[in-house]
């Protein structure tokens, strides 16, 4: 053997044209913690987790469809939880539903993760270091957690998204006609992929991190990353403007190289819509975010893009149609999203330019992203010319005759998902008062289904930007850019408060703009937890939107708010592949702060979570089915999150029922005796009709069995008081989180004990303000809840 | 009153959708029931006109699940005698166990109305007790301004130039609701 070359081949010298592949090289890996009891878990391996959850948290199905036609034996009626030709019941349907929205919303985040790999293994080597600074040392929790591995370079996520791609087939095989049949267990593997899910954002992030280096561990990162400019208005259009869109950061980045290296930054503007803008950012640092998910089809129509660049995800199906209306050449990057284009990849970029600036072809696919820099931008400086004189807002008269010409007819209003009464605001601006017609606008999820159902074919998206021109021009918000994963030493400070409760919790809006009344309740989520001491961790579209609103001082939430993770902060963890690091920083406070052991160890960690750290998700304008992968990921993980009324539709919810009393049946720990507990979190999946409901119901969800009388009189406190606020009464189901007189805020104590006695019945002490009898139980501070057997220490 | 679009037009779940009803012929199907439960949804707010009218169906002896933001409207009318809060997900997660309890403890209901409750959301309520609150059977209506398929009767879609006729509606149903 005379020759070892990369990736495992030798040639032997004396034996020509002999070649032996010997396939991956495994090093030894350290010895960096013993293995726990589940490395790489399959589909049956934490099935009994599941089965705990769900047997405390049944699933709860509300069908959007009634029939199953997935197979030739049907169409089938499933109406009444009756069966289908093959024998499949309509709840069980349901289950193979949510575990295809999961699937789908799965290989999403592994398609996307494993590409990078791919472009970023191309470009920088699979020897490139994770190494994010002296205040990450736990880089990967997930990964050690999931796999038991500990990545040291980017190659070493082969193995993981291998794992994850063969788990995802069994998964979609489960899915076929005679495969599963019992709902629980479509369920478990829903659960099970979420857990993949989060898994693959990790992988997808950390890669990106390691390679771009965007903000992780090192100083200047963390909380003290920069500010970036959010909003349509920050555009400025007398620049040539590029927008990207999507989820893939490599086409962007090299936009953003490409500038910096030829000296253009300040002649090109580069903005982003959806998570590519909040990745873009952490890149290149003039990049703009022009708007959230909900606002694509604006700005596409409003003209605003010299160039459009578009990579995976949340794009517009009718992307191209839109770019061809304003005469905005698109580049696709993406295989996933070539929209019928011709594959120009390492076509000469002269002749690529030429095309697109004459308009001989409408697009063209780059799949190489360190070709489309040089493409976007020549393209875009020389669109500006052309196109400066265009206009594609309406104008006054175009306007005025719209909206008389209005009939209105409600069609409009049939076909909008929020039930907009469009023509009511139609016939008030045909009076002179516009006001109705631009308060829709930030209402309006931006889908354009109500112009192909108006009779007089009035653009009523255009119609309706016009109206909010005025305001849509100011608008001019600032986030912190993505921080990507929360330090070390912040979870050591942190971890104690979080699980005793005196940081009452860490709630993270997450996921896309489909909300049900505007991005204003994004903003009042965000608002109304920082004040109140909560740890705020947002990513992805809500962390967008809520950028767009000032308090009275003029200030957005995050310049409002410190960045760090501890009360109060507001964090800007970055994209959807971000949210993973929500996932890591509840795994790290069990690891760091606890001490629990993390390789392979996904059981006990979840368990830790359930019952001690007092997080919620809320993805409040939840749409994609990638949302329904994160939610029930970060439900296996133990923790609960609340959705939007629109949420309904996902078909599926997890709730509890606290009047069940051997649904709160835990175990302690520390002598294996059994605890009946209050429901803390009582939901794991749950849509709130209005934002008023969702504040109160979010403080809920944090409560947890571990809380000390300290850190629960400080989520009651807050539970009451966001109860009275916006719904006017005490919430009727406090007193179960009642354990002692201590329990309860000390400002309020005798009126509340005076309540406990005389609407509950319950037996007070008044001499020694103690409660005697009637909590379900009392404070024992050495309490070690958990639900699996096998964690007791000792037997009673 | 004929064949109605639902109010959100591709709501079409399946072979079973309720029917288009006058409000005497719902008012009279809510006095069949033996234990009627009234859930209402913070669209309810937009007039105090619409809190009157749970207010009244609530002093006919049904009691009010007041969902959403709704118990806010109740507490600013001092009517809160009957009126429970409650989560529309988790409502309708005990609703379709018939060993539920009730609001107050004396057992399940066999008829919910649904009112003042976001369309697509009521709509997925609804869709739930359909499938799967069936025995004993939980019939549902909706006196709301859409027409629910999910329900086994509701009002027809009233587009907002007919409001005032809609109130009409509504004071005819509480008129035939009896006691």
């Amino acid at each position: 053997m005379e020759e070892l070359k990369k990736g495992g081949i030798f040639t032997i010298s004396d034996l020509q044209n002999v070649r032996i592949n010997i396939g991956e090289i495994v090093e030894e890996e350290e010895e960096w913690e013993p293995m726990g009891p589940h490395p790489m878990p399959r589909i049956a391996t934490l099935r009994d987790w599941d089965f705990k959850l769900l047997n405390r948290y049944k699933p709860f199905y509300a069908p959007v469809c009634d029939m199953c036609c997935l197979c030739t034996y049907g169409k089938c009626d499933l109406t009444g939880n009756k069966k289908g030709a093959c024998g499949i019941r309509m709840d069980a349907q349901q289950g193979r539903i949510v575990l295809l929205a999961c699937l789908v919303g799965c290989s999403a985040h592994c398609g996307h993760g494993r590409h990078l790999l791919h472009d970023m293994i191309k470009k920088f080597g699979r020897d490139m270091p994770i190494d994010f600074g002296p205040e990450v040392n736990i880089e990967a929790p997930l990964t050690r957690l999931v796999c038991g591995i500990k990545p040291k370079t980017i190659g070493d996520y082969d193995r993981v998204f291998s794992y994850v791609e063969e788990q995802i087939v069994q998964l979609a095989d489960a899915l076929h006609t005679g495969q599963e049949g019992s709902y629980m267990d479509f369920e478990s593997k829903a659960l099970h992929m979420g857990m993949l899910d989060s898994l693959n954002k990790e992988a997808a992030d950390i890669i990106q991190i390691a390679c771009y280096g965007m903000p992780s561990g090192f100083p200047g990162d963390g909380p003290d990353v920069p500010f970036v400019d959010v909003g349509i208005g920050t555009i400025d259009t007398n620049k040539a403007v590029i927008i990207v869109i999507g989820h893939n950061v490599p086409p962007s980045a090299d936009i953003g190289v490409y500038l910096t290296e030829n000296d253009l930054e300040d002649k090109v503007e580069l903005g982003g819509i959806c998570c590519t803008s909040i990745d873009t950012t952490r890149v290149y640092k003039k990049a703009k975010i022009v708007s959230a998910l909900g606002r694509q089809l604006r700005v596409l129509r409003a003209g605003i893009a010299d160039v459009v660049v578009i990579d995976e995800q949340c794009i517009r199906a009718d992307v191209l149609e839109l770019c061809q209306r304003t005469q905005s050449p698109m580049i696709a990057t993406n295989d996933k999203a070539m929209h019928g284009l011709v594959n120009r990849t390492d076509d000469d970029p002269d002749k690529i330019v030429d095309d697109l600036v004459s308009g001989k072809v409408p697009g063209v696919i780059i799949l190489e992203p360190d070709q489309v820099g040089e493409v976007a931008v020549r393209t875009a400086l020389q669109m500006d010319k052309k196109r400066r004189s265009l206009k594609f807002i309406l104008s006054d008269d175009e306007f005025k005759y719209y909206v008389n010409d209005c009939i209105l007819c409600g069609g409009c209003t049939l076909a909008c998902p929020n039930g907009l009464r469009i023509g009511e605001a139609n016939k008030s601006a045909a009076a002179g008062n516009i006001k109705p017609l631009a308060d829709l606008f930030d209402i309006c999820v931006g889908c354009g289904r109500c112009e192909q159902v108006c009779k007089k074919h009035i653009p009523i998206v255009d119609v309706m930007t016009k109206a909010a021109y005025p305001q849509l021009k100011e608008e001019k918000g600032r986030m912190r850019i993505g921080r990507g994963p929360i330090w070390d030493s912040e979870i050591r400070e942190a971890g104690a408060p979080l699980v005793l409760g005196t940081i009452p919790g860490i709630i993270a809006p997450i996921g896309c703009g489909n909300y049900p009344n505007g991005t204003k309740d994004a903003w009042l989520i965000v608002k109304e937890f920082a004040e109140r001491n909560y740890i705020v961790t947002l990513t992805g579209c809500m962390a967008i939107d809520c950028a767009l609103w000032k308090d009275e001082d003029g200030k957005t939430i995050y310049e409002a708010h410190h960045g760090g993770f501890d009360a109060g902060g507001v964090i800007n963890i970055g994209s959807c592949v971000s949210n993973a690091h929500i996932h890591d920083a509840a795994i790290k406070v069990a690891s760091i702060f606890a001490g629990r052991p993390l390789r392979g160890n996904y059981e006990e960690i979840a368990d830790y979570i359930l019952s001690r750290v007092g997080a919620c998700g809320v993805a409040w304008g939840a749409m994609s089915q990638k949302a329904a992968s994160i939610a029930t990921g970060f439900n296996r993980l133990g923790v609960p999150a609340v959705v939007g009324p629109h949420g309904a539709k996902y078909r599926r919810a997890f709730m509890s029922r606290p009047d069940i009393k051997e649904d709160w049946k835990l175990i302690d720990a520390s002598d294996g005796s059994d605890v009946y507990v209050e429901p803390g979190p009582q939901d794991l999946l749950v849509a709130c009709e209005t934002v008023e409901e969702a504040l109160p119901m979010m403080a809920k969800l944090c409560f947890r069995p571990s809380d000390t009388d300290r850190g629960r009189s400080i989520k009651l406190t807050h539970y009451i008081d966001l109860n009275q606020k916006y719904l006017s009464a005490y919430p009727p189901d406090w007193h179960l989180f009642v354990r002692v007189a201590s329990d309860l805020p000390i400002a309020t104590r005798d009126v509340l004990l005076k309540k406990l006695e005389d609407e509950q019945d319950w037996k007070i002490d008044w001499k020694k303000k103690k409660i005697e009898e009637g909590p379900i139980r009392g404070y024992n501070p050495s309490f070690n809840p958990t639900n699996l057997e096998r964690l007791i220490r000792r037997k009673k | 009153m004929g064949i109605e679009i639902p109010f959100d037009v591709a709501t079409i779940a399946g072979p079973e959708a309720g029917d288009v009803a006058p409000p005497e012929v719902i008012g009279s199907y809510i006095s069949s029931a033996s234990r009627p439960l009234l859930a209402v949804g913070s669209e309810m707010l937009r007039d105090e006109f619409f809190i009157e009218i749970a207010i009244e169906i609530g002093k006919k002896g049904i009691p009010i699940a007041a969902t959403g933001h709704s118990m806010r409207g109740f507490v600013e009318k001092g009517y809160t005698e009957n009126v429970y809060y409650y989560n529309l997900h988790e409502l309708t997660n005990c609703l379709r166990d018939p060993n539920w309890k009730g609001l107050d403890g004396a057992g399940n209901y066999d008829f919910v109305i649904f009112y003042g409750i976001i369309y697509y959301y009521a709509s997925q309520m609804l869709s739930c007790l359909k499938n799967f609150a069936t025995d004993p059977l939980m019939r549902t209506v909706s006196i709301d301004r859409y027409y629910h398929p999910n329900a086994r009767m509701s009002f027809t879609n009233v587009m907002p130039r007919m409001e005032e006729e809609y109130k009409k509606m509504l004071n005819k149903l509480v008129e035939s609701i009896k006691g």
